[in-house]
């Protein structure tokens, strides 16, 4: 990560976090067990395009450990944070325009990709951190249904919150 | 080392995602209690189950080891029985030196000191012929294991052969499907009864009762054994059963023979037990005095 990409990620990383423990824990409390918010992730999504894959998933560990002392978990979200850093690349290459990235597109946002791109990824994304995230939070998959209901239920909330943070903030490096 | 490290920065994305994960499901079991339970539970729950089949391999690679250790226990089993057998005999009572007080109140051996007449050697058969005129057994116990020449070999069903020749570690044993063994075997049914069994070739199964009685009324079916006579077989062990009617003996008229159904097939012998009898030596010395007074 050069210099230019540092601070805003660092200020992305603080500013998430920050939401996620003042603000959209006491939401997903005050809603209950099925609806949680948890917009962290995009911290992970908007990581620059080209950084290696071992340093997002160390970083994606990072800040879910960083939300696990909030919530008093330790490890679950360090857990789904380091898989959405993998899932992150392995959704990058399914999504990669022909010919690959150019270098150019410094995150993965609507700036650089559009709306319709940005919310195909950021939905799958989403899914997959939520579903393992319920799934360690559970840690057995006899309640496999409860599990997919949580994810559904958080997802659709969480991308309300996607769309609302990426207009208002629009991020581009 | 720069180059390493461009490699697993490449290539390292899964490694570093499974140890990380690795990491995150020790802090998941070991700081959260719910986590801890359902791990726990399960963890016991497949624990079991895999000692189980752990186990069940081990059996399965023990098993050498345990039937060694079964034929082992097995020869002082039969050990034990060949003794007690003589036991029983009252002119034997001042022969031994364990105590024998469990046969029965009214034994009149009982608390008196004796001592065992048998030891038994587990060995096994390494190769053993039974289409010949005269066969063979060869045994993977030899001098270093106390075998010498002359010793009964006998099966956990019934009697084998006769060892003839001994190395360190070998020995061969003739078999009782020999022309020449003869063997002393008597009829349980009736008391002091006995003749001289042999092989007349043929049937592996078969072999002949001669000198018996001609007065005796034998049955087909009526069990066989050996005598005791001989200082190489312990009385008691199971011989065959008669198959055929008796007949006459042709070479001696006042006597009969029959044919014996051996209860050892001597094609399937595997396990085996060398006989050693702890006063052989004792009797020969005693038996060469009456040959040279002959």
């Amino acid at each position: 990560m050069n210099s230019n990409a540092f601070f805003p990620n660092l200020w992305r990383f603080l500013g998430l976090f920050a939401a996620q423990a003042l603000f959209l824990k006491q939401v997903s409390l005050a809603l209950g067990a099925y609806f949680n918010i948890l917009l962290y992730p995009l911290f992970i999504l908007f990581l620059p395009l080209q950084l290696a894959t071992p340093y997002v998933v160390l970083l994606g560990f990072l800040i879910g450990m960083s939300v696990d002392f909030v919530y008093g978990t330790p490890g679950v979200h360090a857990s789904a944070g380091a898989f959405s850093g993998y899932a992150r690349s392995l959704i990058f290459f399914t999504f990669a325009p022909k010919g690959g990235y150019s270098g150019k597109e410094l995150i993965f946002a609507p700036a650089f990709f559009g709306w319709q791109i940005f919310l195909q990824v950021a939905a799958l994304f989403f899914v997959a951190h939520l579903f393992w995230y319920f799934s360690v939070d559970a840690f057995t998959f006899v309640y496999v249904g409860a599990i997919t209901l949580k994810t559904l239920a958080a997802w659709v909330l969480t991308m309300l919150f996607v769309v609302l943070y990426t207009a208002l903030f629009h991020p581009n490096n | 080392m720069g180059n390493l490290l461009q490699l697993f920065i490449r290539n390292g994305g899964f490694v570093t995602f499974v140890l990380v994960e690795v990491c995150c499901f020790y802090i998941v079991v070991r700081f959260n209690a719910d986590q801890n339970a359902i791990f726990s539970h399960t963890s016991t729950l497949m624990g079991g189950n895999l000692m189980e089949r752990r186990q069940v391999v081990r059996d399965y690679f023990g098993l050498t080891q345990r039937v060694d250790s079964l034929t082992r226990e097995n020869a002082l089993l039969m050990e034990d029985l060949a003794n007690a057998r003589v036991l029983q005999m009252p002119y034997r009572d001042t022969f031994y030196r364990v105590l024998y007080d469990t046969i029965s109140t009214v034994d009149s051996i009982r608390h008196k000191s004796v001592r065992p007449e048998y030891r038994f050697i587990a060995a096994r058969v390494i190769s053993n012929s039974i289409s010949s005129v005269n066969n063979w057994i060869t045994l993977n116990r030899g001098s270093k294991d106390g075998v010498t020449p002359n010793m009964a070999v006998v099966s956990g069903k019934g009697i084998v052969g006769i060892v003839r020749h001994v190395s360190p570690h070998f020995s061969i044993a003739m078999s009782v499907l020999h022309r020449q063994a003869r063997l002393s075997a008597s009829l349980p049914k009736h008391e002091n009864t006995f003749g001289t069994l042999m092989w007349e070739g043929g049937d592996p199964d078969v072999m002949v009762l001669h000198q018996i009685p001609k007065y005796k009324t034998v049955q087909v079916g009526e069990p066989v054994q050996t005598s005791g006579i001989s200082a190489m077989f312990p009385k008691g062990i199971s011989v065959g059963v008669v198959c055929e009617a008796p007949t006459q003996d042709p070479e001696y008229p006042n006597f009969i023979q029959m044919k014996v159904k051996l209860t050892q097939e001597l094609a399937t012998i595997g396990d085996v037990y060398i006989v050693q009898n702890l006063f052989k030596s004792e009797i020969d010395s005693l038996n060469l005095k009456v040959k040279d007074e002959q």
